[in-house]
């Protein structure tokens, strides 16, 4: 039930947007067109940096890792590698004693490690090296690129800084958080300028691109603002 | 305390942008219903707040619900912003109002820059985008704006795209509102009160804090493809009242140093501590609409003792804008409590 | 095995001289800066002033020199980039880039700094003179100046008090930590274990059980060096006393004063730390409660109810008894053996402290309500082998967020911290075990400036100095 002053160009032109095919075409045309003509930078991992307290508690980590051997054997010597030493994962986790939860996903030829902790992220992967190194030098000896950074207790700094490399950008929660990140990466911190907003897909689109995985939102919390000690105080369960 | 001559040219603003006056109704928010209910506290309402309504007792509310566009021609269908406007009736006669809509965040930061944004995005005509112009837009990876509704031949998109791109504050409010569409019953949407409050504990600590209520029954829209249908919210919801009440959850989320306390365009983070205060439960759509939704007339700074307003100009203006276009219009005044007669 | 003479001097054993002058300096032509630097441990006792090493052998000298280079000094001497790419993200950032770690924000962010701080990149060598009397100060200064090396961008000057005390009215200099294979006649038995030497030299084994610093190649240049945090931190000494003028009234009308301060208890105190009356014993308690020791360096730890000049200051321990607030200032910076979230960290983010102030002291009798105070402070260097791993995780989790206890998460540290009087708040303990909440304190130190250095060892230098770079 279309309006009567719609033409036949009109509805194509409404159409093509939403046809597979199309979509796939432009992928392959418009898109690297865009990334040539307009480039954006790909924007970087990890929480956004604030110093208030109820942002630097429960904050998010997704790390993505891409295994060396892309096969049900690599996949499988991972596995391996998180079970043989889950005790010990378990031991750090509990004295670096500021992670809520942490977990080790494999997705497609990824170990991936999602936790949610608080605090400077430095400071817990530093500590979590001091209690259990010899468990990241045997996962991230399975893991492309991971052979810079290991022996993990040697390099301890080439190790945090890979690790924040594989960490995922957080797409902010609104899209103008997203417009000002990628005015900040650009050195653009003005409070107004000529902006146009209709080309938001496109930055999008663009960032994507390259930034192939990303975290959407910051992530729910059902109770926000309180640090694992505070919860397991309050619980009565000791910190 | 606003101005009382800047309260008249900010109603003027709104009218002016009018696409027909309305004597005898509120210029903006026009098409409205009020519904009745209850509004009980949770057990930890009243460790934050003294306020009357949150000390656990049942108190009687009056809501209305309202369609954001002004003018007499109701358009349910229409993407638009939706509002709640709660009175939590006290014992003692008074009240404290609770003004939210469903969009989070304002637009502009105070008077003047409302003023200045008044001037830009004017009612303007709307025609559909031609053909050629759309397929540049998807070419360049641009969003083609939305096509006019069936009757839709002005609105205000384009003149608040053009402030908005000028303006980065007022971006993401100008953003939320093109993306808003319609719910399927008023119960259905999550209604923001926008500004910062100032809520006192009973041992004395003050929190700046912000509300927003949470449907029970879930958010949800009408498809955006579909043709809008112009008046069902009003049925929609007698119907749903008839069977079972529809609740909402009052949250407060409490703000840090260094959040956007007096600035309604900048939301809060999701990681701040989120209180629940109590449950809204609204049961019956009232015979009398022209008291329960007309005449009734809220103010977004009648505000329990335990509640103050904050800094925020745009609350601040508020006060004196709603004042102003009750009178014009005879809404029924309120008896203020003696302290409030700022 | 190690030797003290490669080190720069106060680094492991303070000088304590009277006077300290910082020049903040700018490479003007990098070859003249290197002849500079190898000049300074030529041993010539003409021109350059000589760097004072850790082994000043039996008689201190009486001037003492010494450098610290940021990342921009470094490679504004030329230094390899192969070599620079090895030092810490830290360091490379700068201090101005690490502001959220450090609660540089508000009106300590770095866009507030005077000059010469607010030109970081132009910060290239920070020169410290340590002297008896500000004619050595002029005089070495005079001698270190080679125009053709070097644009002095500013100084910063500063005295000690008498017997250690620093603004505020607190005794400082108590602690500083005693090192494996170091032999300090200044530091005695104080309850906490040794630390390795690691702790604040690159190239030697850490607290935190094997890990090792990266040292920058070649080992001539990163090995025995260190970093420092030097921060200027004005200190609002009139804020300071106004609210424990606040505070103490507060108390005297609260129910459980009396369990704060038993009737009578006041005596004590005030024979200690000359006041009078129980409002002057109020103040007392809150200015040893926000830092952990009394004004005279008692350590709350050890006595809670009034300072004792003849406890062991520095020897003392955390443990569920001891009434020191899990929120204090010391604490804070320093766990010890108490109990805290970060279980490993216990001792790993020790730090050698060396400050002084600077700016006039404060005496209440002269204050001039019409006109402004003038700025004193602290002009602090926090020295440790990783900035990230030491001063930045003390700063960012203990100070700031407050994680090592869920007691105090949600406030700041209540003396250096970023407060906000709308939301700040501390908790006094009671003997019961209760707690009275004090509320509405004000930010009371600013940051006025500051960089991360690296101290290079004797070795660095000639490294440095060398044309052959």
């Amino acid at each position: 039930m279309m309006p009567s002053d719609e033409g036949l160009l009109d509805r194509f032109v409404d159409w093509l947007p939403k046809n597979l095919v199309f979509k796939r075409v432009a992928s392959w045309t418009l898109v690297p067109f865009w990334a040539r003509w307009t480039p954006v930078k790909p924007l970087p991992g990890g929480p956004h940096p604030s110093f208030q307290h109820g942002d630097n508690v429960q904050c998010m980590m997704n790390l993505i890792m891409p295994l060396k051997i892309k096969s049900p054997i690599g996949r499988a010597e991972a596995a391996l590698a998180i079970a043989q030493n889950k005790d010990a994962i378990y031991a750090g986790l509990n004295n670096v004693g500021t992670v809520h939860f942490a977990r080790f996903v494999i997705v497609g030829d990824n170990i991936c490690m999602f936790s949610v902790y608080d605090g400077d992220f430095t400071n817990y992967i530093r500590d979590f090296i001091a209690t259990i190194g010899s468990v990241f030098n045997a996962v991230v000896e399975l893991v492309e690129g991971g052979d810079d950074v290991i022996p993990c207790e040697e390099k301890v700094e080439a190790f945090i800084q890979w690790v924040h490399e594989h960490d995922l950008y957080q797409v902010p929660d609104t899209a103008t958080d997203f417009l000002r990140d990628q005015e900040a990466l650009n050195g653009d911190g003005a409070a107004s300028g000529n902006d146009d907003l209709t080309l938001l897909p496109r930055k999008m689109v663009l960032q994507l691109r390259a930034n192939a995985n990303v975290s959407l939102g910051s992530g729910y919390r059902a109770y926000p603002g309180f640090s694992v000690a505070q919860v397991r105080k309050q619980l009565g369960i000791g910190w | 305390m606003v101005d009382a001559s800047v309260a008249k040219r900010l109603v003027e603003a709104i009218i002016d942008n009018l696409p027909e006056p309305v004597p005898g109704r509120r210029p903006v928010h026009t098409i409205g219903m009020g519904v009745k209910g209850k509004f009980v506290a949770s057990d930890v309402a009243r460790t934050y707040c003294i306020a009357e309504h949150f000390n656990g007792q049942s108190v009687s509310v009056s809501v209305r619900f309202s369609n954001g566009l002004g003018g007499l021609e109701q358009h349910d269908g229409w993407s638009d912003v939706r509002g709640m406007a709660t009175r939590f009736h006290l014992p003692d006669g008074t009240a404290s109002d609770l003004i939210a809509t469903t969009l989070g965040e304002f637009f502009v930061r105070n008077v003047d820059d409302f003023f200045e944004f008044a001037k830009v995005a004017k009612l303007e005509p709307y025609r559909r985008r031609p053909w050629w112009l759309k397929l540049l837009d998807i070419l360049q990876l641009k969003m083609p704006p939305r096509d006019p509704y069936p009757n839709e031949t002005r609105n205000v998109d384009a003149g608040a795209l053009c402030y908005a791109n000028r303006h980065r504050f007022a971006q993401l409010g100008v953003f939320q509102v093109s993306l808003i569409g319609a719910p399927v019953s008023y119960a259905r949407a999550s209604y923001h009160a926008v500004h910062t409050f100032v809520v006192t504990a009973p041992d004395g600590v003050r929190r700046p804090v912000r509300f927003s209520w949470q449907p029970v029954a879930g958010v949800r829209n009408t498809e955006l493809t579909a043709v809008p249908c112009d008046k069902y919210l009003r049925k929609e919801l007698e119907d749903r009242l008839r069977r079972w009440p529809a609740r909402f959850m009052l949250m407060m989320t409490i703000g840090e140093a260094g959040d956007a306390l007096d600035d309604p365009t900048r939301p809060w983070p999701g990681t701040r501590i989120r209180v629940v205060m109590g449950t809204l439960t609204l049961t019956e759509v009232p015979e009398d609409q022209e008291a329960a939704g007309e005449r009734i007339s809220f103010n977004p700074c009648r505000l329990a003792p335990g509640i103050e307003v904050s800094k925020d100009p745009i609350l601040e203006a508020r006060l004196g804008v709603y004042e102003v276009s009750r009178e014009m219009r005879g809404g029924c005044p309120f008896r203020w409590r003696p302290d409030d007669a700022k | 095995m190690f030797d003290l003479a490669d080190l720069q001097g106060n680094i492991l054993r303070g000088y304590r001289k009277p006077h300290v002058r910082y020049l903040i300096l700018e490479i003007a032509d990098r070859i003249a800066a290197r002849r500079w630097l190898a000049a300074s441990i030529s041993g010539r006792d003409d021109g350059v002033p000589q760097i004072t090493t850790g082994n000043w052998g039996a008689a201190k000298p009486d001037t003492c020199f010494n450098i610290g280079l940021t990342y921009e000094g470094l490679r504004a001497l030329g230094t390899p980039s192969s070599s620079l790419e090895m030092f810490p993200n830290e360091f490379i950032e700068g201090m101005t880039a690490r502001a959220l770690k450090l609660g540089d924000v508000g009106p300590s962010a770095p866009e507030t700094w005077p000059s010469p701080f607010d030109d970081p990149g132009r910060i290239h060598i920070i020169a410290t003179i340590y002297a008896g009397d500000v004619r050595q100060l002029d005089q070495v200064q005079q001698r270190a100046l080679d125009r053709n090396a070097l644009t002095l961008l500013g100084t910063r000057e500063g005295h000690n008090f008498r017997d250690d005390f620093v603004h505020f009215g607190y005794r400082d200099n108590i602690m500083q930590p005693r090192f494996e294979g170091v032999h300090d006649p200044q530091r005695h038995a104080d309850g906490q274990p040794r630390a390795p030497l690691g702790t604040v030299l690159l190239g030697h084994p850490t607290n935190l059980e094997g890990l090792m610093w990266r040292v920058p190649q070649p080992a001539a240049l990163g090995h025995n060096g260190t970093f420092n945090a030097f921060r200027v931190l004005k200190q609002d000494v009139v804020a300071f006393e106004e609210y424990l003028d606040q505070a103490a009234s507060d108390l005297l009308a609260h129910p459980h004063v009396d369990e704060l301060l038993s009737p009578g208890a006041e005596a004590k105190i005030g024979q200690v730390m000359s006041v009078e009356g129980r409002h002057g014993a109020l103040r007392e308690i809150v200015a040893a409660n926000l830092c952990g020791r009394w004004r005279d360096g008692t350590p709350l730890a050890l006595s809670a109810d009034a300072p004792d000049p003849d406890v062991n200051r520095a020897n003392f321990d955390y443990d569920r008894e001891s009434r020191c607030p899990y929120g204090a200032h010391i604490r804070r910076c320093n766990p010890r053996g108490g109990q805290i979230v970060q279980r490993v960290a216990n001792n790993s983010r020790r730090l050698v402290r060396r400050g002084m102030p600077y700016g006039p002291a404060y005496d209440p009798a002269k204050r001039d309500r019409d006109k402004p105070e003038p700025e004193r402070g602290l002009l602090g260097n926090f020295i440790g082998a990783s900035l990230g791993a030491q001063f930045e995780a003390m700063s960012c989790d203990w100070l700031n967020l407050s994680l090592q206890d869920p007691r105090i998460t949600g406030s700041n540290d209540p003396i250096v911290g970023a407060n906000d009087p709308k939301t700040s708040w501390f908790d006094l303990p009671l003997k019961s075990g209760c707690t009275i909440r004090l509320r509405g304190l004000p930010r009371l130190v600013w940051t006025r400036g500051g960089a991360y250095t690296f101290l290079p060892s004797l070795s660095a230098i000639r490294f440095l100095g060398s044309q052959m770079m």
